[in-house]
């Protein structure tokens, strides 16, 4: 198999991921997208692309909740669920781990600071855009 | 000390045309596309898997830091193709570049060996220009 063929294959297992990452997935599923072994898929995954799957996946579903936490009026255990989780003590510690705050911390946290409902803070961004296309500094 | 860049930006003529380009045609990912207060949308994309470097897709318009003026001036430099959106790198600069020709993608050099690499150079779908290098 050339280069461009593996990517191309582990390019299908990515998108299976990031179509699917609000189900439940397993390595084996995941790997028979790119007809490879879970072991083989795993280091080759990890090779090309400097993150496991677990960890792509864990990355597409925090990056969800945070969304969804600040534009959506649903219940933590709602988007715990929608984004894949069925355990929120599970999503809880992990979030409170990635994120460096727990969801309803950070959910507070944003909505405090945000002069609309539902809209991201300027401070979510990086205050030099902040400044340059909204006029406001970032504190 | 610095230790890495973090967000560069891309001056779009449109955010969602310019998100199709650069997700579908490119293969990039998503990074953050959220709208922030004052109904600016924080758009930003990345290479997959890269998210320590994120481009920033803006839309130069009349606002805080844009008269008029200078907004319609930059969208006409994009659209002259005045700016580069920078290098991205391949491991097969030839197998890339057929597979985006193949996507419609307009290359304004076909990969060609230079002292650094091959090296293809393409528009984005606002006219910015921008490099595919294999080393």
């Amino acid at each position: 198999m050339t280069a461009h063929d593996k990517i191309k294959r582990l390019s299908m297992s990515r998108e299976f991921i990031a179509e699917n990452y609000q189900t439940s997935l397993c390595l084996t599923d995941i790997a028979k997208q790119s007809y490879m072994s879970p072991y083989h898929f795993l280091r080759a995954f990890k090779e090309a692309y400097g993150e496991t799957p677990n960890e792509l996946l864990i990355r597409l579903r925090l990056e969800e909740a945070k969304k969804m936490l600040i534009t959506e009026h649903v219940s933590i255990s709602e988007v715990c669920e929608k984004v894949g989780y069925s355990s929120l003590g599970s999503f809880s510690s992990l979030f409170t781990k990635q994120v460096g705050i727990a969801p309803t911390l950070y959910r507070r946290k944003l909505w405090a600071l945000s002069s609309e409902a539902y809209r991201f803070p300027s401070q979510a961004i990086p205050a030099c855009y902040a400044y340059h296309f909204l006029k406001k500094h970032g504190k | 000390m610095i230790t890495s860049i973090a967000h560069t930006t891309i001056y779009v003529l449109d955010q969602d045309d310019a998100l199709d380009f650069y997700k579908n045609k490119l293969g990039f990912e998503v990074g953050d596309d959220m709208k922030v207060e004052g109904d600016f949308r924080w758009l930003t994309v990345h290479p997959k898997s890269k998210p320590q470097h994120q481009l920033v897709l803006a839309e130069p318009k009349e606002g805080p830091m844009f008269s008029k003026d200078a907004a319609e001036k930059i969208r006409a430099l994009i659209q002259e193709g005045a700016f580069g959106a920078g290098v991205f790198e391949t491991e097969n600069c030839q197998k890339t570049y057929d597979d985006l020709v193949a996507k419609g993608v307009e290359f304004i050099q076909p990969p060609t060996e230079q002292l650094y690499g091959v090296e293809a150079m393409a528009l984005d779908n606002s006219g910015n220009w921008f490099s595919l290098v294999q080393r």
